[in-house]
């Protein structure tokens, strides 16, 4: 049983040869899966959705600023209580020049960022112009809008630069989509605009940028349990994007806040020096 | 997340030779937001008797205040410390007095008794005591530190040695548990001296 899609294909161009294309059938409309064939359509959705359990914890920010866009995120993936990984990767790379943060459940993020990479690429060869961060975040927000109320769990902001200079969007899966200067995502967010926010000038340089973004997504795994591992911060310039550092969030901690040395060593030292 | 949860928690305790070592995260947290990096879990029952309550921090808090009051009148009656034995069975007794609105929390014992042996316990949240001759583990991160405890424990360790195995063991434990951590406190006590160490952990 197939979905029925036909009221969200795209009016993109395919290579102009009208209606079906075997080689590009999978890729040219909406993605559509064989659904199970059972009694209890209903039921089935309901638990699949329970057992994945969508839970966005983790920390994820990006900003604009005069240099470009700032993204950053952490590197936990928690089940429940249960920390499955400190070392995950949330910034996804979707093409030289635009980046892809990832909140929700790791499956559906990473696959939906590799089809909405292969839509910019088509895109690219079918007009022969870099698709806009604009369009590239509508794709995939009509593609996630398609599959409402389906249990997918994606909180992304599409991040890049164009002709128009830097884009930044938020896409979830219901299907909303922002655009805006700041954005933060996932558990940890709250914690995380608040120090994005009040440490936020348009006119900052990169290293001022990038230390606000790591500071920012610090303050975040301190205070919320479902964030932690690595701050991976990243920098999307006119050339495209480039990895700026990844700082476990353990070390950062006695960098911002050093322990000053114990009372009893520094008796021990002084009865050393009697 | 079930209502033991909600504060997040982790607890160990391990035997040594004529030494026992107790070790609690320092997290106090409402559910995934930490509000405190600094909460005291272990508390000293006497010089030879201590107590590490897991679960819900204020029953770990009313809990705690129910037995030093409990000790205290005991202390004026028989003119002497509690055995750690009888302290357990007394934790026991009272928790089980709650038996159908119990107190949530999971309680760790550890003491030195008659001729310096170690004693260690633990118990659920009505009273049944498990005792243990190498360690007891409770709260959050429980089943990681059943697994590191299990690796990383011999016998008859000495104070020193016994503190390291501990706080590995804790801290490796912490760090594969969103609810606990931030950080580490432990005990050691032998017939002669109570060491008291905080351990830098790793504050996500």
């Amino acid at each position: 049983m197939k979905l029925d899609t036909s009221g969200f294909e795209t009016s993109m161009p395919t290579i102009g040869f009208g209606s079906s294309n075997d080689m590009l059938d999978g890729f040219s409309t909406v993605p559509s899966f064989d659904l199970p064939r059972t009694t209890d359509f209903d039921g089935f959705q309901k638990e699949a959705v329970q057992m994945v359990k969508p839970a966005k914890g983790t920390t994820t920010l990006a900003f604009i600023f005069k240099e470009g866009v700032m993204v950053a995120a952490d590197s936990r993936a928690s089940m429940g209580g249960y920390i499955s990984s400190q070392s995950v990767k949330k910034i996804i790379e979707i093409n030289p020049y635009m980046l892809g943060t990832m909140a929700g459940g790791a499956a559906d993020c990473q696959f939906w960022h590799r089809n909405l990479g292969i839509k910019c690429r088509l895109h690219e060869l079918a007009n022969k112009r870099r698709i806009s961060v604009s369009g590239a975040s509508k794709l995939l927000a009509n593609m996630l809008y398609s599959y409402r109320g389906m249990g997918l769990s994606v909180g992304t902001m599409i991040a890049g630069w164009d002709e128009t200079g830097p884009g930044l969007y938020y896409v979830d899966n219901e299907g909303g989509r922002l655009k805006g200067d700041r954005f933060s995502v996932g558990s940890g967010s709250p914690y995380a605009y608040g120090v994005l926010d009040s440490g936020y000038k348009f006119d900052m340089t990169v290293e001022e940028a990038s230390e606000l973004a790591r500071r920012s997504i610090y303050h975040a795994t301190f205070r919320d349990g479902a964030s932690g591992g690595v701050a991976s911060v990243y920098h999307v310039g006119p050339n495209g994007w480039k990895k700026l550092s990844g700082d476990d969030v353990g070390e950062l901690h006695y960098h911002y806040y050093p322990v000053p040395p114990a009372i009893a060593e520094q008796v021990m030292e002084e009865a050393a020096a009697e | 997340m079930s209502i033991f949860e909600y504060n997040g928690s982790a607890v160990v305790a391990m035997v040594g030779k004529n030494c026992f070592a107790i070790a609690s995260d320092r997290r106090l947290g409402v559910q995934l937001q930490t509000i405190a990096t600094d909460f005291q879990r272990i508390s000293k029952i006497h010089d030879r008797v201590f107590i590490a309550l897991s679960g819900l921090a204020t029953d770990v808090q009313t809990l705690y205040q129910r037995l030093v009051f409990r000790h205290k009148l005991y202390q004026l009656r028989e003119e002497r410390d509690m055995k750690p034995e009888t302290f357990a069975s007394l934790v026991s007794a009272i928790l089980y007095e709650k038996r159908f609105g119990p107190y949530l929390c999971q309680p760790v014992i550890a003491g030195l008794g008659e001729d310096e042996k170690p004693f260690i316990c633990t118990m659920d949240s009505i009273g049944a005591k498990e005792l243990a001759k190498d360690f007891v583990v409770s709260g959050t991160a429980s089943e990681s530190l059943y697994g590191a405890c299990e690796a990383m424990y011999k016998p008859d360790m000495e104070a020193e040695e016994l503190f390291e195995t501990i706080s590995q063991a804790l801290l490796s434990s912490v760090d594969r548990d969103c609810l606990s951590g931030w950080g580490g406190h432990v005990y050691v006590v032998t017939p002669t001296e109570i060491k008291e160490r905080i351990l830098k952990g790793r504050m996500d």
